[in-house]
């Protein structure tokens, strides 16, 4: 990983000073103000005078759970479904990403060092996006007619830090994707993962009232960061300088098993190789071979005229 | 003098296509090596290969007695692609500085500015590079490749789409490169005429095979046309030349005002037939030994190389 800092600090540097993450700042500067003003009319006019605290304090800690769980979720899955895989692409088809691999720094490098630097601008947007709203929260609305400060620790957990580790192993599995394939897989990939998430999570906020704010919740956000951080490890073992420049290329890949693996042996697949190179689509389209493509590494990739 | 590169019957399949088959050569250091092919021989396959950015199918490939797999040996390499791969959104001191400290250079900015002086971009250093004319970049990205100050320079092509004027530029600074700062270059390149004019050595592949390769001097003498140029004070006469011209093992070609073309016969000597003219009553201006361009030789290496 030596030199990762390096592709980081430059990355973000290119990514902060541009056009496109000008427009996002807009954007989320615009939900910002419009989630703090909204929120606080409604707590306004929910908190009526003499409310006990005791009666108040479970509706508060779940409404301060969504907030505190959505803010940083939507300004995450804002910034990654319009920007996360574009800055690999760009450099793809200009040529930086050849010359970068060309140098000392390994391929794993590059990925982890283009992965945080994608991730820490919007997870910086995200944290001050949720701090201002919170703070907006308790100090005009809560705070006055309750006199409490409504934020408990794990809703603080998962907002400011595990919510964040699910969002960069999944900026960290499209960056992947995008440098081993294409860029638009990995960005679908992104964003199809991403709508899932959110579906997941909007499934527990309505359901399960008082989850938010729990520790269990917590746990299952980092199970799924876990998750994706696995999937996302293994298969980096496929990433090479060979691979990206070859999909940089745009040439066709095929994939290959060059040796036989625990889902190779899960999926009865051969210990031989499966050697697409000859009449690769007619290969591509055994059954085993798809498989093959998303779950066997090492793989190899080739170009097929 | 130890080798700068060495590739031992390097091959590369990609698909079902061999890219190279079995190339060998060896670039000594100080060298300035001219790789010469058509489009889609296989130059840039090779240049990916020694910078560690596609592994060979088979064979073995070096770097200053480093293997190419390295890291150690992409740290003595300084190089230039076919894309520039600068970044268009930061200045020619960002563009270097990064690739400084990729390579870990003690003391970046006085480099900097000592190779963005040696390219001539000192005044346009905190210019961004997307506001630069072609030749600009191909120099910057020259100036990148000696960032680290490496013994080894990999250009492909670096004035391909550059105006010659630019061309001009480029071929100085890489001769600045070899000279001033006694680096090895190996330079893929179209342009026939700047590998003529700055290569010592050179190696020509075709279809993936290396089908030339040596001193560029000795290669233009054994493929010359043995074309040569007899100059006179005066006109040559019409009973001289006939006479001349029976002389079959002469070779005589062709008369011109005040000049002869003989094209040399095997066993025939350039003082024999300069003696002959001289007990002719000839008096000879000069005496010239035509050799074949390297675009005479590139020409006449692809004919040969034409499948039947």
């Amino acid at each position: 990983m030596k030199g990762m800092p390096i592709v980081l600090q430059s990355d973000v540097g290119d990514i902060v000073r541009s056009k496109g993450f000008l427009i996002i700042v807009i954007i989320i500067g615009v939900l910002i103000i419009g989630a703090a003003v909204g929120i606080t009319i409604a707590l306004n006019r929910w908190l009526a005078p003499g409310l006990a605290w005791e009666d108040a304090k479970p509706m508060l800690e779940l409404f301060m759970g969504l907030t505190a769980n959505y803010m940083p979720l939507i300004v995450l899955f804002t910034y990654m479904a319009t920007w996360a895989t574009d800055p690999i692409a760009k450099e793809k088809a200009k040529g930086p990403i050849e010359s970068l691999l060309a140098t000392p720094l390994t391929a794993k490098a590059v990925w982890i060092g283009k992965s945080l630097a994608i991730f820490l601008p919007a997870y910086i947007m995200g944290l001050i996006a949720t701090v201002i709203v919170v703070l907006v929260m308790n100090f005009a609305s809560i705070l006055p007619a309750t006199g409490h400060f409504v934020f408990p620790l794990p809703e603080a957990l998962t907002s400011f830090l595990l919510l964040p580790v699910l969002m960069f192993a999944l900026i960290s599995l499209g960056v992947l994707f995008s440098l081993i394939t294409n860029p638009v897989i990995g960005q679908t990939i992104v964003i199809f993962i991403g709508v899932i998430l959110l579906q997941v999570i909007g499934q527990f906020g309505g359901r399960i009232t008082w989850l938010l704010a729990s520790w269990d919740y917590a746990l299952y956000i980092l199970a799924g960061a876990a998750l994706l951080g696995i999937i996302a490890f293994y298969l980096s073992r496929s990433l090479s300088k060979e691979r990206i420049i070859l999909s940089s290329l745009g040439w066709w890949v095929s994939l290959r098993c060059t040796h036989p693996t625990i889902f190779g042996s899960a999926l009865d697949i051969p210990a031989t190789t499966y050697d697409c190179s000859k009449n690769c689509r007619s290969k591509w389209n055994y059954r085993r071979n798809i498989h093959l493509s998303i779950l066997v590494p090492p793989i190899h990739s080739e170009r097929i005229r | 003098m130890s080798e700068a590169i060495r590739l031992e019957g390097v091959s590369k399949q990609l698909g079902g296509r061999k890219v190279l088959k079995g190339v060998s050569f060896a670039v000594k250091q100080g060298d300035i090596f001219g790789y010469l092919g058509p489009n889609g021989a296989g130059k840039t396959t090779t240049i990916r290969i020694l910078l560690g950015l596609l592994k060979p199918t088979s064979g073995k490939a070096t770097i200053l007695g480093e293997d190419v797999s390295k890291d150690e040996a992409r740290r003595k390499v300084g190089f230039v692609l076919e894309s520039d791969g600068l970044y268009d959104n930061k200045t020619a001191e960002e563009n270097l500085g990064y690739y400084a400290r990729i390579y870990g250079v003690t003391e970046p900015a006085g480099r900097i500015d000592r190779i963005l002086d040696l390219v001539g971009l000192e005044d346009r250093a905190k210019d961004k590079i997307g506001t630069y004319s072609k030749g600009m970049r191909q120099r910057l990205a020259l100036a990148r490749a000696m960032v680290h100050d490496p013994e080894l320079l990999i250009l492909d092509d670096p004035s391909a789409g550059v105006d010659p004027s630019g061309q001009i530029e480029v071929r100085q600074v890489i001769l600045n490169m070899a000279h001033k700062e006694e680096k090895t270059i190996f330079l893929s390149s179209h342009n026939l005429d700047e590998v003529q004019r700055i290569c010592n050595r050179i190696a020509l592949i075709d279809r993936g095979e290396i089908k030339l390769y040596g001193e560029l001097e000795q290669l233009r003498r054994e493929r010359s046309i043995n074309e040569v140029e007899i100059e006179t004070t005066e006109a040559i006469a019409e009973p001289l030349f006939t006479e001349l011209k029976s002389l079959s093992h002469l070779g005589l070609r062709e008369r011109k005002d005040k000049s002869l073309t003989f094209v040399l016969q095997e066993g025939t000597r350039v003082p024999d037939i300069v003696s002959l003219l001289v007990r002719r009553g000839v008096e000879i201006e000069g005496v010239s030994r035509k050799e074949a361009s390297l675009e005479e030789v590139y020409a006449a290496m692809l004919k040969e190389a034409e499948p039947l």
